[in-house]
């Protein structure tokens, strides 16, 4: 009986059971919780999942404590966030504390609790996306225009403050496009945006994140119209132009490249070199220096016979210690062109002396200053060539009076090499010897061979002298001047004959013979100094030759058959025969 | 003689300082505030603060990469995180827990919980960088962001110090700190509670380079930016 009763109840329990459970009725599944979000780090909601009901009325209670505490709280607001949802406000919202959250779901038949929720709000913010997304198209003036996106930060953020620090990500597109045009901006709430397409229908989202959080959600799309005549930019035109400048570039460095020397040389002409003309630099190679100088010659110089009429040079013939003869360069006579020299003064006689090195420089340079034919010098040493015909003879120097170096030509009738005249201030007052008498009787000092040319060269000596003054007083003292030369023993009585008799002399300026010309053998053609002080009317002509330069560097002058003045000639000759012994 | 040389002498010497002086301050940066004096006034606060915000929002950083991959890679399915509760040792600092607390504290008790805070991390990051490097198979990705970590705080200290020197000058900075004690549990032979005692340092560590991120922010707004950010 009893063992019937027992399984009697158990079999009825079972049957309830089976009862109940083909009516579907059940303790709930255990809820899901889902997640949990802060939307500014101030607040937080959590959602959870419900599970099966178990087919009767389920009631969800979400649970919580805070790390550290044991009181369980329960859910503080359950609509807010929605439907199995957990609204923690400000009040409950702790940061950097971890909360475990449990939801239990609870029905008749039981109650079934979730996996506890640890929850740390400080990872779990997830703001809204921004609000108050505005679109507007700009027209500046003398600017581009653009599309003015504006924007405001979402709810619940405080960025003000700084608690909630946002960074913005935008997008927009063509509305027919696939690919979306994405900005960053790290703060600002508006952002300019140019080269749109005109004519486009564009759309535009925006999002955030926190400094340390999840993106928000995209906000729903805005779109504007970008009107047809909304004027852009055209790149292209600027790509043409830029690819012509380019090509234009390449042509302009091809043709240089190409043509460059030339080119050059058009732009920056060389800087013209000295050149003489007609002078070859291939002969001067070749060393044919005799053609070069032909070729030289040939360039119209040296000046032909008008030059030679021009050529007005005095030889003053003096006597000096030395007992020289010595051709002086006139006072007076300035040369087309031709510059006067200056002598130097040596200290032992008191003339300029033709030897002097710093004279033969100039004299070696002369040719250079004389506006010649010749575009360059070519240096010294080309003067010094004799073929020239612009020679300066390197006689040997000396410290004393002697060796004084005549001043000639070699050869030619190149009037240019003639000793210019220096002026007259240059002449040393010292001179005590300025006639050709003196000199004469120097010249018979010296070479008593030769007595009978030099009588004749005496003669004729005086004779050019003569001319200078055309006086008796000047015949006078000429006549006494030969009487004194001609008389070659008498040396010392001679000397200071002249000098007694010569305060008219010495007062005189020199007496010079005007070389007319130089005829191609080397002939001095002389001719007499025309004084215009005393009028003198005298335009005979009178020559000397110089027959030949001595060892001792004298001119030794002949007379000239052909020119002779016989006037002139005769009153010496009637008074010098007597002289002579 | 040698009196008036060495006088010439150290006449010269001072010019060339004088000179030095002038050329090397030349490429001192702006104009400072300076109310402590020419100690450590060569930037200006806003630039030390724009500094101590990247280096703390760096931290934060990468703490929190740290945290995720030690816990992507030892701390899948064992709970580490119910033992992490109440595990952190700078638990003991009064630090605000939310934003109205926050606005409330004065920026001086702010600052010198930023600073306590830093100077607290200092032994135990050396620590993590020695233990990690001794880990079997330990991820460079977790290496070199503790190394790294270790390094950036030093250098935010010294900038906090800077800071602190200027927004209130005169100030003793004699506060003390939490002191870490969790090294026996980092050397522990058992590896489960090795890992463990890992894990709760990386989540303390997130959680106060978080702190530090948050606070500068906030000061950095309020002082520099009159809370108008």
């Amino acid at each position: 009986m009893k063992e019937n009763a027992a399984s009697r109840v158990v079999f009825i329990l079972l049957l309830f059971l089976s009862v109940s459970l083909l009516n579907g009725q059940s303790p709930p599944e255990k809820p899901k919780l889902v997640k949990c979000r802060s939307p500014g780090k101030e607040t937080f909601t959590c959602w959870w999942e419900p599970g099966a009901d178990g087919g009767l009325p389920t009631n969800y209670t979400l649970t919580y404590h805070k790390e550290g505490e044991t009181l369980i709280h329960e859910c503080p607001d359950y609509k807010t966030g929605g439907p199995n949802s957990c609204y923690f406000s400000k009040k409950h919202t702790s940061i950097w504390k971890m909360y475990v959250i449990t939801v239990n779901a609870i029905n008749q038949m039981g109650i079934s609790s979730s996996d506890p929720l640890y929850v740390d709000v400080t990872y779990i913010v997830e703001p809204e996306p921004p609000a108050n997304l505005t679109l507007e198209l700009k027209h500046p003036e003398d600017r581009k225009p653009y599309l003015w996106i504006k924007w405001s930060p979402p709810t619940m953020t405080d960025v003000k403050s700084g608690w909630f620090i946002i960074q913005y990500e935008i997008r927009l597109k063509p509305e027919k496009a696939t690919d979306w045009e994405t900005h960053f901006t790290p703060k600002q709430t508006q952002l300019k945006i140019f080269n749109l397409y005109p004519g486009q229908k564009y759309l535009v989202q925006i999002r955030c994140k926190p400094d340390h959080g999840y993106w928000s959600e995209w906000s729903p799309e805005s779109s504007i119209q970008i009107p047809n005549d909304f004027p852009v930019k055209d790149t292209s035109m600027w790509i043409f132009v830029a690819i012509l400048s380019a090509v234009i570039c390449l042509i302009m460095v091809w043709a240089v490249a190409l043509k460059g020397y030339s080119m050059v040389t058009c732009i920056l002409p060389p800087v013209p070199g000295p050149k003489i003309k007609g002078f070859d630099v291939h002969l001067l190679e070749k060393g044919k220096s005799e053609e070069l100088l032909r070729a030289l010659e040939s360039q119209d110089f040296p000046p032909t016979s008008d030059c030679e009429d021009l050529l007005m040079e005095f030889i003053e013939v003096d006597d000096c210690e030395d007992q020289q003869l010595m051709p002086r360069p006139s006072k007076e006579h300035t040369e087309q062109g031709v510059k006067p020299m200056h002598l130097d003064l040596d200290s032992d006689s008191g003339r300029g002396s033709c030897d002097s090195p710093s004279l033969l420089s100039e004299k070696c340079d002369e040719p250079q200053a004389h506006p010649s034919k010749f575009h360059t010098p070519e240096g010294p040493e080309k003067l010094e060539n004799p073929e020239t015909n612009l020679t300066c003879l390197q006689a040997p120097q000396s410290t004393s009076g002697e060796g004084k170096i005549p001043y000639f030509l070699a050869n030619g009738p190149k009037s240019s090499t003639w000793p210019f005249p220096q002026p007259p201030s240059l002449y040393s007052p010292r001179y005590s010897y300025h006639n050709i008498a003196d000199v004469c009787e120097l010249a018979l000092g010296m070479a008593g061979t030769t007595a009978t040319s030099l009588d004749q060269t005496d003669q004729h000596a005086l004779k050019a002298s003569k001319t200078i003054e055309t006086g008796r007083e000047g015949k006078a003292t000429k006549q006494r001047e030969s009487e004194g030369c001609s008389s070659k023993p008498d040396q010392d009585t001679v000397w200071p004959r002249p000098q007694d008799k010569t305060p008219l002399i010495s007062a005189k300026p020199l007496e010079y013979v005007e070389i007319h010309k130089v005829s191609q053998d080397g002939v001095l053609a002389l001719f007499p100094k025309q004084n215009e002080k005393f009028g003198a009317p005298e335009a005979s002509k009178e020559y000397s030759k110089v027959s030949r330069v001595t060892d001792s560097n004298i001119l030794v002058l002949v007379p000239d058959p052909q020119a002779q003045n016989l006037t002139l000639l005769e009153e010496p000759a009637k008074k010098a025969p007597p002289a002579l012994p | 003689m040698d009196s008036k040389g060495s006088s010439q002498k150290g006449s010269r010497l001072l010019l060339l300082l004088v000179v030095s002086n002038l050329l090397l301050c030349q490429g001192v940066v702006s104009t400072p505030v300076c109310p402590n004096g020419p100690g450590n006034c060569q930037v200006s606060l806003r630039d030390l603060f724009d500094r101590a915000v990247m280096v703390s929002h760096y931290i934060h950083d990468l703490s929190s990469e740290m945290f995720n991959e030690f816990d992507k890679r030892y701390a899948q399915g064992k709970g580490f995180i119910t033992m992490a509760l109440n595990s952190c040792h700078t638990s003991s600092l009064p630090t605000p827990e939310d934003k109205e607390q926050a606005q409330q504290t004065h920026h001086e008790v702010l600052m010198s919980l930023i600073l306590g805070l830093l100077r607290s991390w200092n032994d135990p990051l050396y620590h993590l960088v020695t233990e990690v490097r001794g880990m079997k198979g330990a991820p460079d990705a977790i290496l070199s962001r503790a190394i790294e970590i270790e390094e950036e705080n030093k250098r935010l200290l010294e900038g906090m110090e800077m800071i602190f020197g200027q927004v209130i000058p005169g100030a003793k900075e004699t506060e003390p700190y939490p002191v870490w004690s969790g090294l026996p549990s980092l050397q522990t032979k058992d590896e489960d509670a090795r890992y463990s005692a890992f894990y709760n340092l990386l989540h303390c560590l997130r959680r106060d380079s978080s702190k530090i991120d948050t606070y500068l922010k906030l000061l950095n707004c309020r002082i520099i930016y009159n809370n108008n950010c």
